[in-house]
């Protein structure tokens, strides 16, 4: 199928308000005449349809055959059989044998789809195949007033999620039990990082708190746990085991403990061969939007080169937004704040319709900048509605056929790439700094920095469980790899350089869109720049 | 020196000395640190220079250098004798240097600003890798206030002495070279510098600066790399290191080198490869280029502005098409705040027009408003307000003048009207729908010459006209000489007669503003003029929209009136001339038969069609073609019009005036420590109560304070005299490791030679309050209820923690004044320049003015009514009235004092604020550690203090909004102590370590010097700035020209009179409406009123500018903010998870609260509503309403209306 027959046709579609199912315009274009199909098609769509489906298409050929086309149309008429059943066949065969279910359903679609041509892959486009949970959703449960109790709660809950996972590892007493223990005994504790400085020799004190006190412990700058201090943030959680001085005022370190992920952890994948596309910062609004760009990703996903992306997920910045630094007016495209979002929307029409899409916010987007935040509110996702997004807080996570994905936005990772030394964490390599928040458990544990916080009666922003996929945006550097098989993806962006960026040397990622397979966590990386 | 200057000084300083007796007698039986007056005076710089520093001998050098040699070649100088020592005592050679380095920069500061005792903390001797020794400048923040060519200049007199003395130059280590790059741009990211090198300048200078240049830390923020480092104490940035480098070093590198090449013993070639950029591997590199021509620009400044000058006028005879005119500034609209109004949007028409001139109460960063003007912009302004303005400074203080025009307003009944009295100004306030003009702003001269700001092109006034009526060949003198002519305001008649006799421009007073009309209007307003008609000698115009808006637009008075569908001009004559029109009397028949009714019909007739209008007066503008019809009018007109305002400055408030007493906060009575048992009120009699638990007893408070010792009985005691013997104690330092006994050493440094530790006397000791305060009360006589409240301080931040009596407390608590950190009391106003006064606006008589020594009126005629002008003499001051109020409070005190505690006769014995005339005062400004004495002259209701110009160019002040201090002469000598000052950087600012007695003129700041002193501006210089011309170019006689002459104290001219110096508002409306929502609500008013401002854009400002950065920052600042523990005060960074205080168990709480975060929320909604601003602003605030909702309302919880619960 030429990739431009599809294109023109889903920008029509579009400019007249309609999303269409990608395989509603497989079979558009296989017509004979696509103009007069497409003309058909939309006489013959029913007035509150938004998305242009394949039955509206296949009902619509059908006429126009009838009308006395010559070809022959007994595949056309055919279709609307065989789908569902190799569905519902397939389907079947999950259970039993999921990995023989993409090759079934590639031959199966190649055979019908051959007498059109060799693009119109038939694909399991079935909603029965697909399964899509959300947890960690705080939309609508911002309970918190901004009183002083709720920051100390979501601090308390933080100790106690992520300390619950490391004290079964220590002998742990609390801070106020270890001020009394005699010197030269063996200490453990666990706690939230209150402070971190070197000391006059170049040792290290970290101060460690938990519900009773702080106890401060001390790194020797000689011992072969130095090196870690470098990573350590305030307030994250982790356990230290040591001596106490001979005073006992102070205990010297002998290890120390990250909540981390397993080594052995080994993740979940979906069992048939499905693919998400994870990416973010779209910036719609802003000049540097590259809407070529995006408009060619769009039209790949109408492409049987992306039969098997059935979801995507966008890890916020949407839109440029307004107001998020000084004199952005200047360097807007759309300076209004709704007609980015309803700009946003025609280009999300674009993507077909079939494709499930997640999305949660980020900086630039109109919610609140203190993380958690909540998904838009009813008038922006009134705006969106036409390909009907999940859009849920920032951070959440989505569950896509047993796969775990957390997403996040990703605000913390200038602070984690600004605090950490350039070989640990450095905006080249932005995985690298999410590795980082993998092994603390939590997405954004310095308070009081750059990372703002709201507080709620839980933390939203704690890995609880471990994730599969852990996908993060905004620094607009495109960058994945494995952290003990957790599979860590930065997307990149779809705005170019801006004159910031250039100022401070950044050269962003742009118009790439990050691929995963989620029966294998493989990825795949397609450029559209 | 003139005679009469010289007796003057003479007074000044005989009275000084009188004073200074006396204080010196109260010493030496008083309780105080020193048994001497601790304020050296000094008559020169280099008295204040020796004194400031503390070395003998520099000022009988500094002398003999000065006069031969410049300031910086004398500094050179003075480092050669520092080195071989015939200056300075001192043994080491780290010594040697230090004292020439803090030499140069005292002398470079002219010895008023504390950069070289504060600025400059050490230097000390390191070894190189090779084990040769360097140098080592330890700079402070404060070394700041020097400027860049001292900070340069130090380096280069450290490198020189380091060479007479035979050290060796500093090899910079990579590692050292790579910190000075990142931390000069970490300190510029976290402080910001004027100038920031590049990292490969910043490095190439520290690769070859022959001295290491090292400081204090100044901020938080630590450097990322390079660290510990073993030449560096410190991992944060070294603010005074950073200043010194960037904008001392890299910045006036071309300054430095013009005396580099003089000396031989030091070599500095690496300079020119800085001042050339050749450092870089890659020169082509353009950013670097730019970064050059910085540096170069800097030095060449005047050279260039030249040549851009010049330019401009090519260009402007290249293309003759269009009036000459002045760029738009926005500058001065930046950070617009609520509550401070724009009086005029930049170069806007009905903004304040350009006239030039001095008022006697003017120059020195001021501008000159007409006090109808203050009065109609509601009081916003008033004398010494400050004002952002567009040109040619940044900021002035307002003066008011009342000889310039003033503002013309549109009242409610349709009158337009210019209004000259302020007290018109006040009763027609309330009507005035429109302010169509804010009338004259008088600049001088100077303030180009000082800001180096091309000339804008000036009003056509009086001062301009009468020059070029003489030019015109009139016998000026012979009209001025007439006493039925009014040269400057004649009557319409005498105007036109001029004009077209002697063929001169038309009479200001007569001229509208044309230019502001466009070529249209001008042509349909000549129209309506032929229809119009004379009814008793008075215009009348058929009423219409467009003949309505052209003459509010040219600023012409009439009367509106819609209902009777007709427009009234008075002084109709030049103005239908004007417009191209002749009267022609139309002898009506009936007329000359009935005498009574002698109604002589005028009628008008036009006599140009628009045809006659040639293609350049048709095309006349400036912004678009036709949009001044100034050349039509010449066209037209049968006489010459001049553009009457071409020039309009555009302005906003800055800060408000003050004349206010200086507290601290808490105000303190007594420097005696109470700790926390005074409460938070820092309550003696409280503490002296005060009690931890019943078994305490009451009083007795733990503090650290001084010990002191009595050699002649070996007392230990915290008192300056011993309890038991009453001799005078010492302080009595010990090792705080071995407790052995130590002696200061010549330098004042106490070391403990055994531990090597620093020796202190500060101790933890129990204090009976109770007795000590008991004992004072009973010590001078007073009882408890002599004063309302004793307030003293928590603790004492002095090195060794001396206490003050607390017997002055009592006294000053009695008649209650406060005292300053350093033990004075003090009092704040805006400083204002005025040259000459009268006696009667000093509310003083013309015996009072005689007995100062006043004799002659500035025309030389004997003094002999309060009317007459008076030049004011260099030291004389005028208070403000609470500035006289509270100097009468102070003496009061002071005579108390003298009385009561020291046991002497009162000294002032005032009886009421005449009394205070001809007393002395110091004057102090911020960040110098310099006082000047003046003496007290008058008194003005003005919140300001004026004094002249070269007063306060002594304390290196101008105008322009700033602020300072005067203190009661014999409070500073009695009460001022060194040992109070606080022992940490900065302490010994704003002290006054040293007094002036008398005022130099070739040493106070320079920028005094550039003020004009004429009393009529030439001709040429009206027509050289229609050519905006540099003003360097133009021949107005400035206060330089007199320096070193007989002449340098007088001769004060001025241009313009004005009634009053304290005329307008004695308060601007800033300070007299309450709330910030009250004062938001004017300002926002105001800008509706007035036509020179667009009322969108002032609210858009304010909400940009003030509550979006408010809001913004304190939600920013909620949600990562710090608490504090209510009852303790311990902060900390994050909310501990105990929940309680970690340190005293007490409640800890939020430090920015939803309170604080929302509280402009609702105003900046309804405002950007009300005057309609942007949807982009609309929509900012929207986000950040939806934001606020959602952290501070519980979703599940919605705040419910009233009705629900009805």
């Amino acid at each position: 199928m030429p990739l431009e027959a599809a294109a023109r046709l889903v920008s029509e579609l579009t400019s007249r308000g309609y999303n269409a199912e990608r395989e509603a315009v497989t079979r558009l274009t296989a017509a004979e005449n696509p103009n007069a199909a497409l003309e058909r098609v939309l006489e013959e769509v029913p007035d509150d349809a938004l998305v242009v489906r394949v039955d509206h298409v296949e009902a619509a050929l059908a006429t126009t055959d009838a009308g006395g086309t010559t070809r022959s149309d007994s595949p056309a008429s055919e279709p609307a059989e065989p789908t569902p059943s190799v569905s519902t066949g397939t389907s079947e065969t999950v259970d039993s044998d999921p990995t023989d279910q993409s090759p079934v359903e590639t031959e199966g679609s190649s055979s019908i789809g051959r007498s059109t041509g060799p693009a119109t892959a038939e694909r399991s486009a079935d909603p029965a195949l697909r399964s899509l949970e959300i947890t960690g959703d705080m939309t609508g449960e911002s309970t918190g007033t901004g009183e002083y109790e709720d920051f100390v709660s979501v601090f308390r809950d933080r100790l106690d999620r992520l300390g619950g996972k490391l004290r079964s590892r220590v002998n742990h007493r609390p801070a106020t039990a270890i001020q009394e223990m005699p010197g030269g005994s063996e200490a453990a504790m666990v706690g939230l990082v209150n402070d971190i400085r070197s000391t006059a020799s170049g040792h290290w004190l970290i101060e460690l708190e938990d519900a009773t006190g702080t106890f401060p412990w001390l790194v020797m700058k000689d011992r072969e746990y130095v090196d870690l201090v470098d990573e350590l943030l305030c307030d994250e959680v982790l356990a230290m085991e040591g001596t106490l001085a001979d005073d006992s005022g102070i205990a010297f370190v002998d290890s120390m403990y990250f909540p981390d992920v397993p080594r052995t952890y080994e993740p979940s994948t979906a069992d048939r061969h499905v693919q998400a596309a994870l990416i973010s910062d779209v910036h719609v609004g802003s000049q540097e939007f590259m809407e070529d760009a995006w408009n060619a990703f769009a039209d790949w996903l109408h492409t049987d080169q992306a039969q098997h992306v059935e979801y995507m997920l966008l890890a916020g910045d949407m839109v440029e937004g307004v107001g998020v630094y000084p004199d952005q007016d200047e360097e807007l495209d759309i300076v209004d704040i709704y007609e980015q979002y309803e700009a946003f929307s025609e280009h999300l029409k674009k993507v077909p319709g079939d494709i499930e899409i997640v999305m949660i916010p980020g900086n630039h987007d109109a919610v609140r900048l203190a993380e958690p935040q909540p998904g838009f509110d009813e008038e922006l996702r009134e705006i969106m509605s036409a390909h009907d997004p999940q859009i849920v807080s920032n951070p959440s996570t989505v569950t896509l056929e047993g796969v775990s994905v957390l997403m996040y936005h990703g605000v913390s990772l200038d602070e984690v790439i600004a605090e950490l030394p350039e070989e640990k964490a450095s905006y080249d390599d932005p995985h690298k700094a999410m590795y980082h928040l993998l092994k603390k458990r939590h997405v954004a544990p310095q308070f009081g920095g750059h990372t703002r916080l709201a507080p709620e009666e839980r933390d939203y922003l704690v890995m609880e469980e471990v994730p599969d996929i852990f996908h993060t945006g905004h620094v607009h550097k495109l960058g994945f790899g494995k952290y003990h098989n957790v599979l860590a993806i930065n997307s990149g962006c779809w705005q170019a350089q801006t004159d910031f960026q250039k100022s401070v040397n950044i050269d962003p990622d742009a118009g790439f869109a990050p691929i995963v397979d989620l029966d294998t966590l493989d990825v795949t990386v397609q450029k559209f720049s | 020196m003139r005679a009469e200057d010289e007796r003057y000084f003479e007074r000044l300083e005989s009275q000084l000395e009188n004073a200074f007796d006396v204080a010196e007698r109260a010493k030496q039986r008083g309780g105080d640190p020193k048994p001497e007056v601790e304020i050296p005076t000094a008559r020169d710089m280099a008295d204040r220079v020796e004194n400031i520093l503390g070395i003998d001998g520099v000022a009988e050098r500094v002398r003999e250098l000065e006069g031969q040699m410049s300031r910086e070649e004398a500094a050179l100088e003075l480092a050669e004798d520092f080195a071989e020592g015939r200056v300075g005592d001192y043994e080491s050679k780290a010594g040697k240097v230090e004292g020439a380095v803090r030499t140069a920069v005292a002398l470079l500061t002219e010895g008023v600003v504390a950069a070289p005792i504060e600025g400059i903390d050490k230097v000390e001797i390191l070894q190189n890798d090779d084990g040769s020794e360097f140098v080592n400048v330890y700079y402070a923040g404060p070394i700041r206030s020097a400027g860049g060519t001292a900070q340069a200049l130090s380096v280069l007199v450290a490198d020189y002495t380091r060479a007479l003395v035979g050290i060796d130059g500093y090899n910079a280590r990579d590692e050292e070279i790579e910190r000075y790059a990142e931390e000069i741009s970490l300190y510029d990211k976290e402080t910001g510098l004027q100038y920031t090198p590049k990292d490969k300048e910043t490095k190439f200078i520290a690769k070859h600066m022959p001295i290491m240049l090292d400081g204090e830390a100044t901020g938080d923020e630590e450097v990322s790399g390079f660290r510990d480092l073993e030449r560096v104490d410190t991992n944060s940035a070294r603010g005074g290191m950073c200043l010194v480098l960037a904008e001392g070093i890299a910045l006036k590198a071309p300054k430095i080198q013009r005396y580099t090449r003089n000396l031989d013993e030091i070599d500095w070639p690496w300079l020119q490869d800085l001042i050339d950029g050749t450092y870089y591997d890659d020169a082509a590199d353009a950013d670097d280029e730019g970064s050059d021509a910085d540096v170069d620009a800097d030095d060449e400044g005047d050279g260039d502005e030249e040549d851009a000058a010049d330019d401009g006028d090519d260009a402007a005879d290249d293309e003759p098409e269009g009036p000459p005119r002045v760029e738009e500034s926005t500058k001065f609209l930046r950070d617009l705040i609520a509550g401070r109004p724009v009086f005029s949007h930049p170069c806007a028409e009905g903004g304040f027009r350009l006239r030039y001139g001095r008022a006697r109460n003017h120059g020195f960063a001021t501008a000159g408003v007409h006090p109808a003007a203050m009065h109609l912009v509601d009081d916003f302004l008033a004398t010494g307000t400050q004002i952002k303005t567009e040109r040619p400074g940044k900021a002035a203080g307002v003066v008011p003048v009342d000889s310039i025009e003033g503002p013309t307003v549109k009242l409610a009944n349709g009158d337009v009207r210019r209004i000259d009295d302020p007290a018109d100004a006040l009763e027609i306030r309330n009507g005035v729908e429109k302010i169509l003009d804010l009338g004259e702003y008088l600049v001088n001269y100077g303030e180009f010459v000082e800001n180096n700001h091309p000339l804008a092109p000036a009003a056509y006034t009086y001062e301009w006209w009468v020059q070029d009526l003489a030019a015109a060949g009139a016998d000026v003198q012979a009209l001025e000489d007439d006493p039925r002519i009014d040269l400057e305001f004649p009557d319409p008649e005498e105007a036109l007669e001029w004009a077209t006799a002697y063929d001169a421009p038309l009479h200001p007073e007569y001229t509208y503003l044309w230019h502001d009309l466009s070529v249209d209007a001008f042509c349909t307003l000549s129209e309506a003029v032929a229809a119009g008609r004379v009814e008793d000698d008075t215009l009348v115009l058929d009423y219409a929209d467009p003949v309505r808006d052209a003459l509010e637009t040219i600023v012409i008075e009439h009367r509106q009136r819609e209902s009777e569908s007709r427009i009234e001009v008075d002084d109709w004559r030049p103005f239908v001339r004007t417009v191209g029109c002749e009267p022609r009397q139309t002898v009506a028949d009936g007329a000359a038969l009935e005498p009574e009714e002698q109604e002589p019909t005028i009628e008008l007739e036009r006599t140009w069609t628009v045809d006659d209008l040639s293609e350049r007066a048709r095309t006349w503008g400036h912004e678009t073609e036709g949009d001044n019809a100034i050349e039509a009018v010449n066209e037209v007109a049968p006489f010459q019009v001049r553009e009457r305002a071409p020039t309009r400055i555009g302005n906003r408030m800055g800060r408000p005036e003050k004349s206010e007493r200086r507290d601290l906060s808490p105000p303190v009575h007594t420097l005696f420590p109470i700790g926390e048992a005074g409460g938070a009120q820092r309550n003696v009699a409280d503490a002296a109560k005060h009690a931890e638990t019943m078994s305490d007893t009451p009083g007795v408070v733990e503090l650290q304070i001084g010990r002191q010792r009595c050699e002649a009985c070996g007392t230990e005691t915290f008192k300056n005299r011993c309890p038991d013997c009453n001799e005078r104690t010492t302080p009595d330092y010990r090792c705080p490791d071995c407790d052995q006994r130590l002696e200061p050493d010549d330098a004042g440094r106490v070391e403990c030679d055994r531990c090597e530790r620093e020796g202190t006397c500060v101790e933890t000791r129990e204090i009976d309050v109770h007795e000590e305060y008991r004992d004072a009360l009973e010590s001078v006589g007073e009882r408890e209820n002599a004063f309302e409240i004793l307030k003293g301080v928590k603790g004492l931040s002095s090195q060794n923690k001396v206490p003050e009596p607390i017997e002055k407390g009592i006294l000053r608590a009695k008649h209650d004044v406060s005292a300053f950190k350093d033990g004075t009391v003090r009092y704040d106003m805006t400083d204002l320049p005025v040259t000459s006064v009268r006696a009667s606006e000093l509310d003083v008589d013309v015996g009072q003015l005689q007995a100062l020594g006043y004799e002659e009126d500035i025309h030389g005629e004997p003094l002999t009514h309060e009317d007459q002008l008076v030049e004011l003499k260099v030291q004389d001051i005028v208070l403000s009235d609470g500035a006289a109020e509270h100097m009468l409070q102070t003496a009061d005190f002071i005579d108390d004092l003298l009385e009561q505690y020291y046991g002497l006769e009162p000294f002032y014995e005032f009886e009421d604020r005449q009394d205070l005339v001809g007393e002395l005062v110091f004057g102090m400004a911020p960040h110098t550690s310099a006082a000047t004495v003046g003496r007290v002259i008058g008194f003005t209701s003005a919140a300001v203090g004026y004094a002249h110009p070269y007063f306060h160019a002594a304390k290196r002040r101008n105008c322009d909004g700033d602020e300072d201090c005067v203190m009661l002469l014999l409070d500073g000598l009695l009460n001022f102590s060194k040992s109070f000052l606080p022992d940490q950087r900065g302490g010994k600012m704003d002290a006054p370590l040293v007094m002036s007695s008398r005022i130099d003129p070739s040493e106070i700041d320079d920028e005094a010097h550039n003020m004009d002193v004429v009393s009529q501006y030439p001709r040429e210089f009206y027509l050289a700035t229609r050519e905006q011309a540099d003003p360097e170019d133009v021949d107005v006689e400035i206060a330089e020209a007199n320096l070193g002459t007989d002449l340098e104290y007088t001769g004060f001219e001025h241009t313009h009179d004005t009634t009053n110096i304290a005329m307008g508002p004695d308060l601007s409306a800033y300070k007299t409406l309450g709330s910030m929502m009250d004062k938001m609500d004017a300002q926002l008013e105001l800008s509706r009123k007035l036509v020179a401002v667009d009322e969108t854009d002032v609210a858009e400002r304010v909400i940009e500018y003030h509550f979006l950065p408010d809001l913004i920052g304190n939600l920013r600042a909620f949600s990562r903010q710090e608490t504090r523990c209510l009852d303790c005060g311990e902060k900390f960074r994050r909310m501990p998870l105990t929940g309680d205080c970690r340190e005293c168990g007490g409640r800890v709480n939020l430090t920015v609260h939803k309170g604080s975060v929302n509280k402009y929320m609702q105003t900046a909604i309804q405002v950007a509503e009300e005057y309609d601003c942007r949807d982009y602003t609309k929509q900012r605030l929207e986000v950040l309403e939806r934001s606020l909702e959602s952290i501070f309302e519980n979703d599940k919880n919605k705040q419910s209306g009233i009705e629900d619960f009805m």
